[in-house]
């Protein structure tokens, strides 16, 4: 059986990408399961989806846990724990990452025992939730690595999966996909199916009894105040916004008080900070601010921006 | 008021259609009303009931109905008069179903139910235009269960769950004026002990569509504790004291169809009811028989027709 | 036509339009919405006849669907969860009325603590309601059984309304392959529906669900109910044979997966049934003479059917995604009453709960329960009922604790 995951962000197409290689592998002759991972489907959140595929009935259900193929559509969430790409990766793992670094640069950064393949970021953009045909890329990649899949089922899945959305999407889609189906040329049936889990010879599931405890533990009560700080909702932006001190006019806090997500604070200077831990990037202080001082700058630029300063003050200490 | 054939008692119906038997207490206010009601339904009806003292019109295997009934919840008769209606305009669409078969949906409920919790499914029955009737037989308290206040009980009455020296502390609930905020067809007050306003009334409801609601009075002997002969006269009082005002929204107006004139003392209404009697005994509660007229008073000083 | 892939949720209404129904009172709860969303879609552009009405609760809409049914129409609505039991009162009521009409349920994990996720505490819930109970494993079985619901279900021998139960999450968003049946064979199969005199109408009356007073009518129109249910035992089996012969698809009350030459025997329903399925194939690969039970009918109950799969097994091992509290799992109870007393009946009865609000159930956990089952065989001593729950989870369970009881953890403390 082929166990492929795709991780990506709200709005990426993670779970058409999911539908459109599980209906790939159907169109094949191939029995076939595929899922979006509900509950946090906001844009820009890290969500997953998955698709599970056998020459006979799938029996296995639910989220995979040792994945063949992990299809990363934005590299910015690999090494974020909470985005779970990583989880029960093994030796046996293929990672496919929508990057501009190369293979050596990952296995370097991941210190990790799986192959990993990349596929060229095709078109950047401003936006990285608005990244064109990601969840695309990485279906047909997928398509491609699993060596059982044609250009034309790869298409007339994507057709299939599209087609509500009339042609003229359908035909970019295809286009797309069937260009990065072609550059992953030489990775054609790198991805094989994974083996089961043998009864002669497992892992005891190291089951506990549970101890009874008393009901101000043992029920569903928080007793702490505003311990939501601790999730670190910054995750989820694509597009930072910065503060040109130099135009803010500090007046009565007005990014402050629109920000939902009480990120930004005014300090004793009387001027606003950006909390970017929980920024989501909404921008609603860009829209808001009166003099115009928030600039709206793209997430993964200002990341790599950061990177390079903080390389350059390295040597120094 | 929408022009209708009842103009005096002589012009009511008599044909006693609503069957005799029925186990309501003697003197029952409510199934005064009812009765009244069902001469002009007519037994082209399907009342949908919710829990209260009328569930008990139908023990299997005795109905009073010639029509049909169906007993659902406290809570969703209204949606119960849903699927009815739906389930009869399918038919009628699809041409299953003859024009003739077709009948009139009635939610029959008592305060309990209109008021609490089947509040909610008739705001979301209104919501949906429903084309139904639904009467509310209004005892002011659980009568079932053996008349516990509820939302629609007056201040300062006594009942099983109010027997301090004061009554009831809280307030009747204003179901007409709730109701009229969703703008339905129709709403009305009306009570047993004024048959051509009542027949009047339902006569007008049964000439629109969409959601038409009655709220009738219903005095009640053992609820509210006074002798069964007194149930008529009772209920004239409630209008002649002005506590009960007889009324009608109809195209986004409230008018009243009978304004007493004069207006007698609503202690009048009060004594003839146990369940006032600490107002009066062992002495005059003078502070809350004021309380109660100035709020009778209030309401029509503030009515300008 | 040539299967498509679709959800769970999908499936359940294609079933529906299959049906032909003509009413769907709804309101909107996760992981059903899907359902109702696409029935709206495809009644609002005409590409099904029929209508759809969103109540206000699912108390309401349950109401407006026995109302419904009880007027002599085609009737589906679905909910889960929290919506079932804000209508239990209602289930209860309408089943009563003997007017049929399908519900499904998504299972999803009863509140305290809310949660999203899949088993089956609502549904079971639901048990003693007299609504009929078909517990679906796989996509082509939720669209499948909604099309032999109404016919079981309109019967005149049986006249009882059915839930059909799938799984949320595990069958609601996962698209599996499903055959589409055609309509017209789905009209051979079912017939338009007849209320007979289960209907308002103006020239009959019908006083329905009206008061009994006294326990010897109550109990005689209650007795009836079970002995309809009973009976859809039998009618159910008539279904399956017409349903296999026009679709070519069996159905049988109890799926029996390599049970005959078993000695050890899985016991589940719902979707997770199919992993002990995979796990009975791995088992089987390592020598294990292991088998699958799975009642896709849970009421009512084919008792006979399993006293007969699982006579002369040397165990059973139930895998119960519910919890009774203070007495364990449903299932558990159920089988060791169905088996008590059996001429054959298995000697040792082990009980497992796994799967509350969707924790997974691992293939490891299957072999790990084939094993500790066998070893209650060689000693004759059968273990107490077990929680599948890993020292791991409760590791991570006293961390979620660590923050939620941190003293004085204040907003923005560096």
């Amino acid at each position: 059986m082929y166990r492929i995951r795709f991780h990506g962000r709200g709005g990426q197409g993670m779970k058409t990408a999911s539908r459109v290689l599980g209906t790939a592998f159907f169109q094949q002759g191939f029995q076939v399961q595929d899922a979006p991972r509900y509950g946090a489907e906001r844009r820009g959140a890290p969500i997953f989806a998955y698709v599970r595929a056998s020459r006979t009935a799938i029996n296995e259900r639910g989220v995979i846990r040792h994945p063949d193929l992990v299809a990363i559509a934005d590299d910015s969430l690999v090494s974020s724990p909470a985005a779970g790409v990583l989880q029960g990766l093994g030796p046996g793992t293929t990672m496919l990452i929508n990057s501009h670094d190369t293979p050596e640069v990952w296995r370097h950064r991941l210190n990790l025992d799986a192959t990993i393949l990349i596929v060229p970021v095709g078109e950047e953009v401003t936006d990285r939730a608005d990244l064109p045909f990601a969840g695309m890329v990485c279906a047909a990649a997928a398509a491609r690595l699993v060596g059982v899949i044609g250009r034309e089922a790869l298409a007339a899945a994507i057709r299939e999966e599209l087609g509500a959305h009339g042609n003229a999407l359908a035909d970019r889609n295809i286009e797309t996909a069937l260009h990065t189906y072609d550059l992953m040329q030489d990775h054609a049936g790198a991805v094989t199916e994974g083996t089961e889990i043998s009864a002669e010879n497992y892992a005891s599931p190291q089951w506990i009894d549970l101890p009874l405890e008393n009901a101000g533990r043992a029920a569903p009560s928080i007793h702490a105040a505003a311990t939501s700080t601790l999730l670190k909702t910054g995750l989820w932006r694509t597009m930072r916004p910065e503060i040109d001190y130099t135009h803010c006019n500090r007046c009565w806090w007005v990014c402050s008080t629109f920000c939902p997500d009480s990120a930004i604070r005014v300090n004793e200077a009387g001027l606003p900070e950006i909390d970017y831990d929980h920024c989501k990037g909404c921008l609603i202080c860009v829209a808001k601010c009166p003099p115009h001082a928030i600039e709206a700058i793209p997430e993964h630029l200002a990341q790599a921006r950061e990177e390079k300063a903080h390389a350059a003050k390295t040597p120094d200490r | 008021m929408a022009k209708t054939p009842i103009r005096r008692m002589k012009d009511l119906p008599s044909s006693h259609l609503f069957g005799s038997g029925t186990p309501m207490c003697a003197g029952c206010g409510g199934l005064e009303s009812l009765h009244q009601i069902y001469e002009i339904l007519g037994p082209r009806t399907v009342f949908v009931n919710a829990a209260g003292c009328m569930t008990l019109l139908a023990i299997y295997p005795f109905t009073p109905f010639r029509g049909s009934w169906l007993y659902t919840a406290m809570a969703s008769a209204p949606a119960g008069a849903q699927g009815i209606r739906d389930a009869l305009d399918i038919l009628l669409e699809q041409q299953r179903m003859e024009p003739a078969e077709d009948l009139n949906v009635v939610v029959l409920t008592g305060d309990g139910s209109a008021n609490g919790m089947g509040l909610s499914a008739t705001s979301a029955a209104m919501e949906r235009n429903l084309d139904f009737l639904y009467i509310c037989y209004d005892n002011e308290g659980y009568g079932n269960t053996g008349q516990q206040f509820s939302a629609a009980t007056p201040h300062g009455a006594r009942t099983a769950t109010s027997t301090g020296p004061h009554g009831f502390s809280g307030n009747k609930k204003d179901l007409f004026s709730i109701w009229a905020a969703h703008k339905p067809a129709y709403v009305a007050t009306a009570i047993g002990a004024e048959p051509v306003d009542l027949a009047r009334k339902i006569e007008a409801a049964k000439q629109l569509k969409g959601p038409r609601l009655i709220i009738t009075l219903a005095p009640c002997p053992p609820g509210w504790d006074f002798d069964p002969r007194d149930a008529a006269d009772i209920g004239k009082l409630a209008v002649k004291t002005g506590i009960w005002p007889l009324k009608e929204y109809v195209d986004g107006k409230v008018v009243h169809s009978k304004i007493p004139h004069p207006r007698l003392p609503v202690e009048e209404y009060l004594q003839t009811q146990g369940r006032f009697s600490h107002l009066f005994h062992p002495r005059r509660d003078e502070g809350l028989l004021a309380e109660i007229q100035d709020s009778v008073d209030r309401y029509w000083n503030g009515i300008t027709e | 036509m040539r299967p498509k892939l679709l959800t769970g949720n999908a499936a359940a209404a294609w079933g529906a339009r299959l049906a032909r129904v003509d009413y769907v009172p709804a309101f909107p709860i996760t992981p059903q919405t899907e359902i109702i969303e696409t029935l709206g879609r495809w009644i609002e552009g005409a590409e099904m006849p029929g209508r759809m009405v969103t109540l206000e609760s699912e108390h309401s809409m349950i109401t407006a669907a026995g109302a419904a049914a009880s007027t002599g129409v085609r009737v589906f609505s679905a909910t889960s969860s929290q919506g079932l039991l804000y209508g239990m009162e209602m289930i209860y009521t309408v089943a009563g009325w003997r007017a049929p009409f399908v519900l499904v349920n998504v299972s999803r994990g009863l509140a305290s603590p809310i949660t999203l996720e899949p088993d089956h505490n609502d549904v079971l819930a639901a048990r003693d309601s007299g609504f009929l109970q078909i517990h679906c494993a796989t996509c082509q079985e939720v669209l499948d059984s909604v099309i032999m619901a109404y016919r079981i279900a309109e019967d005149p021998r049986v006249r009882l309304p059915v839930i059909v139960n799938l799984d949320g999450f595990y069958l609601s968003f996962t698209r599996e392959p499903v055959d589409i049946p055609e309509p017209d064979s789905v009209a051979d199969f079912l017939p338009a529906y007849d209320p007979e005199s289960t209907r308002f109408r103006a020239s009959s009356p019908n006083s329905q669900a009206v008061a009994v007073l006294g326990g010897a009518p109550y109990s005689y129109f209650r007795y009836e109910s079970h002995l309809a249910s009973l009976n859809a035992l039998g009618v159910h089996t008539e279904v399956a044979e017409a349903f296999a012969q026009q679709f070519g698809r069996r159905y049988e009350a109890v799926e029996a997966y390599r049970c005959e030459d078993a000695e050890i025997i899985f016991l589940m329903i719902g979707s997770f049934a199919t992993k002990a399925k995979a796990a009975v194939d791995g088992l089987r690969n390592a020598g294990e003479s292991v088998g699958l039970a799975r009642p896709r009918l849970l009421r009512p109950l084919p008792t006979d059917e399993l006293a007969r799969i699982l006579g002369g097994k040397q165990a059973v091992a139930v895998i119960d995604q519910n919890i009774s509290m203070g007495m364990g799992g449903v299932l558990h109870a159920e089988l060791a009453s169905t088996l008590y007393g059996k001429a054959n009946a298995p000697p040792v009865l082990t009980s497992f709960i796994g799967g509350l609000g969707g924790r997974d159930i691992s293939p490891e956990e299957f072999y790990e329960i084939a094993a500790i089952t066998r070893e209650a065989v060689k000693s004759g001593v059968t273990p107490p009922p077990r929680l599948l729950y890993t020292e791991q989870e409760y590791r991570e369970v006293q961390k979620l604790q660590a923050i939620a009881h941190a003293e004085r953890y204040e907003v923005g403390a560096e």
